[in-house]
């Protein structure tokens, strides 16, 4: 029978189940969180466009006329979209939540509002359309809505820059954890640690052994954790969809290409983290003896 | 197989000056040694247990420096070279461990194997030599066992084919027959004999086997409270002129 050539390390041992264990639970952490982070981005992204453009203006002391009078005007207005009267129907059912389905009582003065869709290049749009309103003889107020999304922006910036720490805290955690794992490692086998070295292996060789060793741990590790993140996220997005539109307490998460390119990058950081962070150890450790 | 050659002669295979050795804040377990084993010698280390013969084969075979004093080996400082200088002095010395040192998780005939594995050398080039080794120490029949499920003289004899199989230009043994029955020492004494006398390999051996001693007519060395002295003959390209030493053994 030919001998057969096993690894010059052994098999792993139950230490590296837990190493195992807990590097895949970072990397499903760290999976989250990245998807988190970039989620929250693309919904940053995404609202700010939205509401970029858009401007509320209203109009005291005006009937329904005078406000599509008033629509009409600002459709004509440079770098104006669109611009639409709201209806008293649209009007009762944005006070519905504080004055319930009965309305508003029929002699209280409600400012009619108007919807006005600018260009995003469109320059001073507020401001002429306020000029244009009074020089028109209305008395108007104009919200520009861009105002409001400077704050929310802000908002989630600072959660995408949480998200990205977190995911840089779980890396740096992982990294630790490896190099405390592989150097207890090399202490458990300082003893072929130490047949190799008197048989004249190069520092480089050993690491190179460690390193092979623990980049498919990592890989490995990492795999099966953003797995388990991606079977999470396809469950949130279930349950998202499923609560149609009461899901707002749940991360608008999403499984798109960038999704699906973290979750496959997540191991292969895992495994060389996992590598580097051995062959540092090992190489430290070797040359602490002649 | 490497003939021996006149420059072979020209430089010390070990040379020791004014070496001493203390391990952290601890006294001097060797102090001042000065010694010179000319290439194609074959010299006896002796002394009592706790006498630091480990600790001096451990400066030759390069696992430990010097607190003082300088190594050297086949005519180059130690103390100068760089750490893959040092590895590639370390495959031309073989070691015997007296606790063996054998990997349990690899086969006989893989724990033979693993210096030439290092040196990068490939299976097929040297399965055939291991094999014929392992047959030679009568482990033919054992190759693809563990070391764990050897007897100790088996795994000693492991030990040494470990140590032999890339033939070093030095050998270094601690207590290599401690384990084995008359005839199997006389062997593998034999085998020692055969790549000093054969290949030019300078063969050091730290034994208390008194008997093995006196019939091997080489120098003797021992160790007592941290100093070497030379018991008996001399040391160099003469031992190779002296009949065989081997001859009167089983």
């Amino acid at each position: 029978m030919k001998p057969t050539e096993n690894s010059l390390l052994p098999l792993e041992d139950a230490r590296e189940a837990a190493l195992f264990f807990v590097v895949g639970a970072l990397c499903f952490l760290a999976a989250l969180a990245a998807l988190s982070a970039k989620s929250t981005y693309g919904a940053a992204r995404a609202w700010t466009a939205q509401v970029e453009g858009e401007y509320t203006v209203s109009l005291s002391g005006a009937d329904a006329t005078a406000a599509d009078e008033a629509a009409r005007l600002l459709s004509g207005l440079d770098g104006v979209i669109t611009a639409r009267a709201f209806s008293d129907a649209e009007i009762n059912a944005l006070l519905e939540p504080n004055f319930g389905k009965s309305g508003l009582p029929a002699d209280l003065p409600v400012p009619r509002l108007i919807a006005v869709t600018g260009a995003a290049d469109a320059e001073d749009l507020g401001a002429r359309i306020s000029t244009a309103l009074h020089d028109a003889g209305h008395s108007a107020a104009v919200d520009a809505h861009a105002e409001w999304a400077g704050d929310v922006r802000r908002m989630l910036s600072i959660s995408r820059i949480a998200a990205l720490s977190i995911v840089a805290l779980l890396s740096a955690t992982a990294i630790a954890v490896i190099a405390f794992a592989t150097h207890a490692a090399l202490l458990a086998r300082r003893d072929i640690v130490d047949v190799l070295h008197v048989a004249g292996a190069k520092d480089r060789f050993i690491a190179g052994l460690f390193e092979r060793r623990f980049w498919l741990l990592g890989l490995r590790a990492g795999t099966v954790g953003a797995l388990v993140a991606l079977a999470s996220v396809a469950i949130l997005i279930a349950l998202g969809r499923s609560g149609a539109e009461r899901s707002g307490l749940l991360p608008q998460l999403s499984l798109d290409f960038p999704d699906l390119a973290v979750l496959v990058v997540t191991p292969v950081i895992a495994g060389l983290a996992a590598r580097l962070a051995a062959g540092i150890t090992v190489m430290r450790s070797l040359r602490s003896v002649m | 197989m490497t003939q021996l050659r006149p420059d072979m002669f020209d430089e010390a295979a070990v040379r020791l000056d004014g070496v001493s050795l203390r391990y952290d804040s601890t006294e001097e377990i060797l102090s001042g040694i000065d010694l010179v084993l000319k290439p194609a010698s074959f010299s006896f280390l002796t002394g009592a247990s706790g006498a630091g013969k480990s600790s001096l084969l451990k400066l030759l075979y390069l696992a430990q420096p010097p607190s003082r004093g300088e190594v050297s080996l086949f005519g180059r400082p130690t103390s100068r070279l760089s750490r893959d200088e040092l590895s590639a002095m370390r495959r031309r010395v073989g070691v015997v461990f007296q606790e063996f040192r054998l990997l349990n998780h690899l086969t006989v005939y893989e724990n033979v194997a693993l210096p030439l594995r290092v040196m990068g050398r490939k299976e097929s080039q040297y399965r055939r030599d291991v094999e014929e080794l392992l047959r030679w120490v009568g482990l033919g029949e054992r190759l693809h066992k563990r070391p764990e499920t050897l007897s100790g003289g088996e795994q000693q004899r492991v030990a040494i084919a470990r140590a032999v199989v890339t033939q070093p230009n030095l050998l270094i043994a601690d207590e290599p027959t401690g384990n084995v029955d008359p005839d199997m020492a006389a062997r593998l004494m034999r085998l020692f004999y055969e790549l000093n006398k054969r290949l030019g390999t300078t063969v050091v051996i730290a034994t208390h086997d008194l008997g093995l001693i006196r019939q091997i007519d080489a120098p003797v060395y021992r160790l007592a409270d941290g100093m070497l002295v030379q018991e008996n003959g001399e040391v160099g390209p003469t031992a190779r002129r002296r009949t065989d030493p081997l001859r009167a053994m089983p």
